[in-house]
């Protein structure tokens, strides 16, 4: 089995780009004009202009990230409608405050998951307030099981993000060992490479994760 | 001893390295720090086996990002550019969060931001007309917001001095889906639902006792699209809207 065809069985389509600061090794723009083609901007340029105020920015800011921020918050509330009505609150908000945005200080889409927190918890908040009353009204105390935990749900969709971008091979074995429950040497065979740069390769790529992890999701909230 | 090495680390959460030595057992069990990493990246292996896809076809961005437009020109819109009017526009409401029960409207600006262009047709026309003893002091058409069907009025009634609101649409609610009425504050902060719109689309409602006199603040006419969901908040999906005069 060749190496491409290995690739295409764990490649999910359609997957978006999406943190891209660590990765891109291309130059800041001498120039960021009107008429920059935002779409093919690394973060760091459209943090940058997004900084600024552009407004095209914005929304490529947005065509990015949108799919992110509007699945972790249809899946912490289980509501597609709050899932858009943050993800909309979300945008708005950061574009209103983007003067306390500091590109130095960290990637946009930290800062942008840092805010989609605060609004998912304050809704999580507003819903216990809400159970409270229904159980009082209906006289049942039934003892709600703990849901998942905000951050470890953020974790986990960055992270599946993540180990979806890894370019080849490191993405196709850290697929096929987390996703696929495959081991080693069965990654190492059907990829058709040594057993050592296998495992060369999932132990760069886990500390990749460990490093972007922590950068999207160390703003002080 | 030092510190175990990244890649030491890296293999040990993986389990892919050769079993810890025992200097190294005893390392980790009096470094905190080299215990916090290994943790770190053995919850990191964990949580990559629990993926949780982002599926960009499955997410409604283009309603998203209209409504985040609107919401962005609603206050970047000076009511200087409109047309000059004899009566001014009612203010864009506050972005204030609204409570559970009266949650803030996706669509909201899009009434707000409408209102400030002057393109609620209808609104205004305030016609009295006697039948039997149901007084019709005030209507307005209701209109489709983005992306939907449908159009209609909104009239204020006194039946024998009682207020009520009559609603007619033309057009059928979606099969899996019912309508609601509310009459929600220009204020964006508060609302009062109705009761349910049938699928004929014509029904008449008894307002709040507290609204017999004046709306106060009351005067928008929202038909909602509801899921059968049993959650009583408004679905923050509009089908036609119309502003009463105030």
């Amino acid at each position: 089995m060749t190496q491409s065809s290995s690739a295409r069985i764990v490649a999910v389509p359609g997957r978006v780009r999406v943190f891209s600061v660590v990765d891109d090794a291309r130059p800041e723009p001498e120039v960021v004009g009107e008429h920059t083609d935002w779409g093919a901007a690394s973060e760091a340029e459209l943090s940058m202009g997004f900084a600024r105020g552009d407004e095209a920015c914005l929304q490529e800011v947005f065509r990015r990230l949108a799919p992110l921020i509007y699945t972790i918050a249809y899946r912490a509330l289980d509501s597609s409608s709050d899932g858009e009505e943050i993800t909309q609150d979300v945008f708005v908000s950061a574009w209103r405050a983007r003067d306390n945005y500091q590109v130095e200080k960290g990637s946009l889409s930290g800062w942008l998951i840092g805010i989609t927190r605060h609004r998912i918890a304050d809704r999580q908040r507003a819903r216990g307030r809400d159970l409270r009353l229904v159980q009082a009204v209906t006289n049942t105390s039934d003892v709600q099981v703990q849901p998942e935990t905000l951050s470890t749900l953020i974790d986990r969709i960055v992270l599946t993000e993540e180990i979806g971008r890894l370019p080849h091979p490191r993405g196709s074995i850290l697929q096929l060992a987390f996703w696929e429950g495959r081991s080693y040497p069965q990654i190492a065979e059907q990829l058709d490479l040594p057993l050592g740069t296998v495992k060369s390769h999932a132990r760069r790529a886990l500390r990749h994760l460990r490093t972007q992890l922590t950068e999207v999701t160390s703003w002080p909230t | 001893m030092a510190h175990l090495s990244p890649d030491r680390l890296a293999d040990s959460a993986l389990g892919i390295a050769d079993p810890l030595t025992a200097a190294e057992k005893n390392h980790l069990a009096s470094c905190a720090e080299c215990r916090s990493e290994l943790g770190e990246l053995s919850r990191i292996v964990d949580l990559g086996r629990q993926p949780e896809h982002v599926t960009p076809q499955r997410v409604p961005t283009d309603a998203i990002w209209q409504s985040i437009q609107v919401q962005l020109a609603s206050q970047a819109t000076a009511p200087a550019t409109t047309e000059p009017s004899a009566e001014p526009p009612p203010a864009p409401p506050t972005i204030a969060e609204l409570p559970r029960r009266t949650p803030r409207l996706r669509s909201w600006f899009l009434v707000a931001a409408a209102a400030v262009l002057g393109l609620i047709i209808g609104a205004g026309i305030t016609t009295v007309a006697v039948r039997d003893r149901v007084e019709v002091t005030s209507s307005t058409s209701l209109e489709p917001l983005p992306g939907q069907t449908g159009q209609g009025t909104a009239e204020l009634l006194r039946d024998r001095g009682r207020p009520e609101l009559r609603v007619q649409i033309d057009a059928p609610p979606r099969p899996d889906r019912y309508r609601e009425v509310w009459l929600i504050n220009t204020d964006g902060q508060r609302m009062y639902p109705l009761g349910v719109l049938p699928d004929d689309g014509r029904a008449t409602y008894p307002l709040p006792p507290a609204l017999a006199s004046q709306l106060e603040g009351f005067n928008i006419v929202d038909v909602s699209i509801e899921p059968y969901d049993g959650d009583p908040a408004h679905s923050r999906e509009s089908q036609v809207r119309g502003v009463l005069p105030a």
